[in-house]
């Protein structure tokens, strides 16, 4: 991977926007969940990064699954690729995934050892990304319109925004509160509560560095309280701004891998 | 029991030649050690009665902290290596006990899959997902109202009849407690709702609009038209995982299961799903079952059979005393003895901590007749007595000092058979065993102790004057003639020709043998239950329905993880390389072989743990190769890969490339050569493609892939090699023969349903018939394991992403290293079960894997066959201890073998006769028949005991055995009869019980009294008889 960009997978990345000075007026909990967003999911008009997934189960043990992911920014739609590198088994395994702000995302999946290639109807997009404890949900961006958002406290270092399903079975979750670091919005801690008001699952970010002038997270724990299971995003080779051609992100380059992902020269 | 000769005055005529004249020597000889205990009572009557009371009131207090255990597995103790391992499985395999909730519809055209009974099961299913903990403590849960919106029910579960109530208050049952309190305080349901299994909840995978795959829930919606509705079945019935086990094959029913944190919770989670599903009417059958709520059933049934049948025996008894003895006095001094006895035993069992379990209910009734007796024959030898001292503490005296050496030995006796118990090693069975002997020990001292200061407190000297006037028993004759007459008859023909009656023995014997060949061992805890009971008839008919609810499991893991070292793998590599490159690129292919060469002696002598090693240093040799063979290729195809599609025509193509320095210029002619039969006519994505099918040819022989690939298959764990998981189906294949097997589910069927679906190719819409029934044909070859460990690999990773997290991990470990195989059966017969291990183990033997496995059994379903083997064997060994010691304590009483062994011929017998009945009758030999066989052995030797201790006084007042014949036909005989008569009576009460258990004990063991009674008469004379010269050698030499 000699080529390496910038992405966000599973909670990561990083943050643009900042430096909006000390503003007088406080936020409110749509704002900051808006500039969070944009921080989180947005940074640059694409990117590119490496992820080694680790899986940790309730008895300890681990599986680990090495990724390259592409991302581009098209308006407010994003296009996704995925890249497997390891284990040897699932070498080469690719999803495309075209997120539509306004509709469902368009998802392709290429099992290599099948020659397969298929497409995905649109589901639940709050279901385990490939059996991980992170969700789609958490790789690509969950639709702000979904929920309502409410800044609940203040504290010196975070702002934190409690976030409510607009349709309440919808979702497995009644609220979700997220932590906003109030320089780089990136949230640093997301609790999610069940009916009973039970505290669940959190997905942290561990590690933040700046990139390229965007600070993105470097380390991501997402937790089941349920079963006991985490899972440990660590991203390296984090780029951005690549201008990545538009090519990639079409159904032909799950067959045949852009030179982006591969170290193939 | 002591029967101890008591009740001579039971029969009027003759009664004073019968007694045996109160010799100054027994009161001096024996009265001083015999008398000591009973002295305390005659001395401090008022302070034994209060101590006793004390001690009674310390022990009823445990009575609050009563806990109840049925789980069978509880039979073994929790360090039996099975148990061990089946906790091991649990936990590897997140496995939970189910409560398992079928819905039969059996009336509607399309049985269960109709619209209103999909809507009711995705409610339910909803409802029990929504279950929490109200303020005051109640369940409470969000429900569907019939105007369409949703609100939260305050629930109250407790049973509606009062008695019910007061029984669940007294026994401690909460059926509102359904949480679990967290360490913050909270509390959450006992319900494990995220694996919790019903088809709102469970995955599929299926064919979608636009050729796309569609991975949701089996019910993702509830279904509004029939349409819908048939959707949903046809979803169900093609998935393997779900056909025979959430959907029953004849489409009549559907289980919801339900996991819950401990086994406790199930009786209360049943009634949970109980009162939420109330209201359905119309068809829809709700039946609920599972081992656990089975268990738990029992148990809360159990506490009305002990706060009945206990009592109701008790009654029993006292109504008989009543009827022989016609006096209230003297019967309340043995229901006082009875009853403080099994408060002191059931007090000690709850105190020292132990679960009352099946076993342990059935205490009071076993207590209740064995204490009675001993002090029945206290007080009506008192009764017969008085008159000659006209002293209660004189009469006592004498009465203890004569009855001591007997009622010690019954007592000891009876100990002993329930303390052989001890040695079984199935823990409930011990603490039953050891807890009634403690409440014999009891009885016998209450008897000593108590029963004297009753006498002195109680029993008025007016009344005593009274009694002198009346017989004790006084319209006895009619009733004691006829069997006085039956006895004597029998018991005469039996003395008068003992070569015929031990040759009819003898036969008997033999026909018992016989019957014993016959017996079957078989338990099953479903059949604890009568067979119209609501667990039982839920049980055969979701059964009837369905795989089997008894599931078992297989599991297997590697003997030895990772057989293959480098070198063996290097050969293999080789071998294979041989075989992709050798034609196309020789000069290569010999550069990676001696690549290979080179690297391996480096691992010769490592065996290293890190099984990637191998690869490492080739996969970089193999990337120099392709940059030196196929980099050009490479880089020409991704020239065309990154063009833009749209407007592209071959002349363009050609100009982009020939724009890119970097490729080879004989590699582009070469391509261009054969680019130019390509179709001008193309253009676009489509000419892209085809000029990337010709790249492809070079491309694809990557030397880096090579290795990859090769590492994928070389390196796959176990349960994602092909060849292992064809023996795993195959193994499921034969499996599935079996009569007694339902279903069978493992990794691989979902591996197999996974592969189909997601090949799956659609015909064209305008294909023709012949075409689609080609593509049905391709399609359906795709229902098998994949080729390779990659494929393999790449399904299950698709598995582990659906909505449905971890579902896999039921049935393979999450690094594929070990399967689990779900194994269902029909019934819960162990003797089913054990056919089944049988079968596979020959199989294995027969059909060694690929790689050598360990093979283990698991569930509860086997785990029963474990402890019913070990209680088999465990109660042999009980039975020939017992057996043992009461033999010599019988010669130690004699202080003569031959009177031993006498004494135990006749239990031998009835032991013999009663387990040959069984056999011939077909009966299981099961837990509490087991049980039964050491302790009847203590309490049928009394007769015997009695009998003969009574004739050789009888030999010594009369003379001869011939002469004291009569004689024991009319005292003892009697009062063997009235004790065998009392105490199969006081057993009756179990009969009535709705637990089958308690039914089997009562019935068997008051067979077993009336047996040892018969034998008792017939042998023992007969016997007597035959050996009267060794017997009573003094006389006889007379």
């Amino acid at each position: 991977m000699k080529k390496i960009f910038l992405s966000t997978i599973a909670l990561s990345l990083l943050l643009i926007s900042p430096i909006m000075g000390n503003e007088e007026k406080e936020l409110t909990g749509d704002e900051l969940m808006s500039k969070s967003n944009q921080a989180f999911y947005y940074a640059g008009k694409d990117g590119s990064s490496d992820v080694e997934m680790t899986i940790r189960d309730a008895q300890g043990g681990t599986r680990t699954r090495s990724m390259t992911i592409l991302r581009r920014n098209e308006g407010e739609n994003q296009k996704y690729y995925v890249y497997f590198r390891s284990p040897a088994d699932v070498r080469r395994m690719a999803y495309l995934v075209w997120k539509n702000v306004k509709g469902d995302d368009d998802r392709w999946l290429f099992l290599p050892a099948l020659n397969l290639e298929r497409r995905i109807a649109p589901g639940d997009k709050r279901t385990s990304f490939v059996g991980s404890d992170f969700f789609y949900e958490d790789v690509s961006g969950r639709n702000l319109t979904d929920d309502t958002h409410e800044l609940v406290e203040t504290t010196d270092e975070y702002y934190v925004v409690s976030n409510k399903p607009k349709v309440p079975n919808s979702v497995e979750f009644a609220e979700y509160k997220v932590w906003l670091d109030k320089t780089t919005f990136i949230p640093m801690r997301s609790e999610y509560y069940d009916k009973n008001g039970k505290l669940y699952r959190t997905v942290e970010s561990k590690k933040v560095e700046e990139i390229d002038g965007y600070y993105t997270v470097m380390e991501a724990v997402a937790s089941d309280l349920i079963t006991g299971s985490s899972t440990v995003n660590s991203f390296s080779n984090v780029r951005y701004n690549l201008d990545l051609n538009a090519n990639i992100f079409s159904q032909r380059f799950l067959r045949r891998p852009p030179r982006e992902v591969t170290s193939r020269k | 029991m002591n029967k101890v000769d008591s009740s001579q005055k039971m029969i009027n005529n003759d009664a004073e030649a019968d007694l045996i004249v109160p010799k100054e020597s027994d009161e001096a000889g024996f009265a001083r050690w015999k008398t000591w205990l009973p002295e305390i009572g005659l001395r401090f009557p008022v302070l034994t009665i209060l101590v006793t009371l004390v001690i009674t009131v310390l022990f009823a207090m445990q009575f609050p902290k009563v806990t109840f255990d049925n789980d069978p597995e509880n039979m073994l103790s929790k360090q039996e290596p099975i148990r061990v391992f089946n906790d091991q499985i649990k936990a590897k395999y997140a496995l939970y006990d189910f409560v398992i909730v079928g819905v039969v519809n059996d009336a509607d055209p399309n049985g269960i899959f109709n619209v209103t009974t999909l809507n009711r099961l995705d409610q339910l299913t909803h409802e029990l997902l929504s279950l929490k903990r109200g303020e005051d403590g109640l369940p409470r849960v969000t429900r569907k109202g019939d105007d369409g919106t949703y609100r939260e029910e305050t629930l109250d579960l407790r049973p509606a009849g009062r008695r019910d109530r007061i029984l669940a208050t007294v026994f401690n049952q909460n059926s509102n407690d359904l949480f679990i309190e967290n360490e913050d305080g909270s509390y959450s349901s006992a319900i494990i709702n995220h694996e919790l299994i019903a088809p709102s909840l469970v995955d599929n995978i299926k064919q979608a609009e636009l050729g796309s795959l569609k991975m949701e829930y089996l019910m993702e919606n509830p279904p509004e038209t029939e349409e819908d509705a048939l959707v949903i079945r046809n979803d169900a019935m093609s998935n393997p995982l779900y056909s025979g086990t959430l959907v029953a094959e004849d489409e009549q029913a559907i289980c919801i299961y339900i996991p819950i944190i401990t086994k406790n919770y199930s009786y209360n989670v049943s009634q949970l799903v109980e009162a939420l599903t109330a209201d359905w009417d119309g068809d829809d059958l709700v039946m609920i079952t599972g081992q656990p709520v089975a268990q738990d059933t029992f148990g809360v049934q159990m506490l009305t059979q002990m706060a009945v049948s206990a009592p109701l025996a008790g009654l029993v008894i006292f109504l008989l005393l009543l009827y022989f003895f016609k006096r209230l006095q003297l019967i309340i001094a043995p229901m006082l003895v009875a009853l403080i006895s099994v408060i002191t035993t059931m007090g000690l069992l709850i105190g020292l901590g132990y679960d009352v379990h099946i076993m342990s209910s059935m205490i009071a009734i076993f207590l209740i007749p064995i204490s009675v007796s001993d002090s029945v024959h206290i007080l009506s030898q008192f009764y017969d007595y008085y008159p000659q001292f006209k002293d209660k503490a004189k009469t006592i005296r004498h009465v203890m000092s004569y009855l001591f050496m007997p009622m010690l030995y019954t007592s000891l006796t009876t100990l002993v058979g329930f303390a052989s118990l001890a040695t079984t090693p199935i823990p409930p069975v011990k603490v039953f065993g050891l807890h009634v002997a403690f409440g014999v020990a009891v009885a016998w001292l209450l008897t000593m102790v108590l029963v004297p200061a009753y006498i002195m407190l109680a029993v008025s000297n007016k009344s005593l004057k009274q009694a002198e006037q009346r017989p004790l028993v006084e319209d006895d004759t009619s009733n004691a003639d006829f069997m006085t007459r039956f006895l004597e008859r029998i018991g005469f023909l039996a003395a008068r020709r003992p070569r015929t009656s031990v040759f009819v023995i003898t036969v008997l014997i033999a026909i018992a043998i016989a019957g014993i060949m016959r017996i079957r061992v078989n338990d099953n805890p479903i059949k604890w239950f009568t067979r119209s009971h609501p667990i039982r008839v839920a049980d055969d008919e979701l059964n009837r329905h369905f795989g089997g609810t008894y599931t078992a499991y297989l599991s297997f893991s590697a003997v030895d993880a990772d057989a293959a070292d480098c070198m063996t793998k290097g050969a293999i590599m080789k071998k294979a390389a041989e075989e992709r490159f050798a034609a196309k690129f020789p000069a290569e292919t010999k550069r990676f072989m001696s690549a290979i060469d080179g690297l391996l002696p480096l691992y010769r002598n490592v065996f290293t743990a890190d099984a990637n090693r191998c690869f490492v240093d080739l996969v970089r040799e193999a990337e120099r190769i392709d940059d030196d063979t196929g980099a050009a290729w490479n880089t020409l195809a991704d020239t065309i890969n990154y063009l833009d599609s749209e407007g592209l025509t071959k002349e363009v193509l050609l100009k982009a490339l020939s724009e890119e320095t970097e490729i080879d210029n004989s590699i582009r002619a070469l391509f261009e050569d054969q680019f130019a039969a390509v179709s001008d006519e193309m253009d676009g994505a489509d000419l892209q493609d085809a000029a990337l099918d010709i790249c492809d040819e070079f491309t694809d022989l990557s030397f880096r892939d090579f290795v990859f690939e090769q590492q994928a298959e070389l390196e796959a764990p176990l349960f994602k090699r092909p060849e292992m998981l064809r023996y795993l189906q195959d193994l499921q294949e034969h499996i599935i023969k079996s009569e007694v097997v339902g279903k069978t589910s493992s990794a691989v069927d979902a591996l197999i349903k996974g592969a189909y679906e997601l090949a799956y190719v659609e015909a064209p819409s305008d294909a023709t018939e012949e075409e689609r029934i080609e593509m049905e044909k391709i399609n359906e070859a795709n229902k098998a394991v994949p080729s390779t460990a990659a494929a393999v690999g790449q399904v299950f990773t698709q598995l582990e992403g659906m909505k449905r997290r971890d579902y896999l991990f039921h049935m393979v470990t999450r690094n594929y290293q070990e399967a689990n195989l779900w194994v269902q059966l029909k019934s819960g017969d162990n003797i089913d079960m054990e056919t089944v291990v049988e079968d596979v183990h020959e199989y294995i033997e027969n059909n060694p894997p690929p790689v050598a496995l360990d093979v283990g059994w698991s569930g509860m379903t086997y785990i029963n066959v474990v402890w019913q083997d070990k209680m088999v064997t465990g109660m042999f060994g009980s039975l020939a201890s017992s057996f043992l010691i009461v033999f010599i304590m019988m010669v130690a009483l004699y202080r003569s073998v031959l009177f031993g062994l006498l004494s135990m011929i006749p239990l031998s017998v009835t032991i013999l006769v009663s387990y040959g009945m069984i056999g011939w009758l077909g009966k299981d030999y099961d837990m509490p028949i087991a049980v039964l066989s050491a302790l009847t052995l203590g309490m049928s030797v009394d007769f015997a005991v009695h009998f003969l201790q009574r004739a050789r006084d009888e030999v010594a007042l009369r003379g001869s055995w011939l002469k004291a014949l009569p004689i024991m036909f009319r005292v003892p005989a009697v009062a063997i009869s009235r004790n065998a008569i009392t105490i199969a009576l006081g057993f009756m009460p179990l009969l009535a019980a709705p637990l089958l258990p308690y039914k089997t004990v009562g019935s068997f063991l008051a067979a077993i009294m009336v047996l040892s009674w018969i034998a008792t008469l017939l042998i023992l004379p007969a016997l007597l008889s035959l050996f009267e010269r060794r017997a009573f050698p003094n006389t006889a030499k007379k």
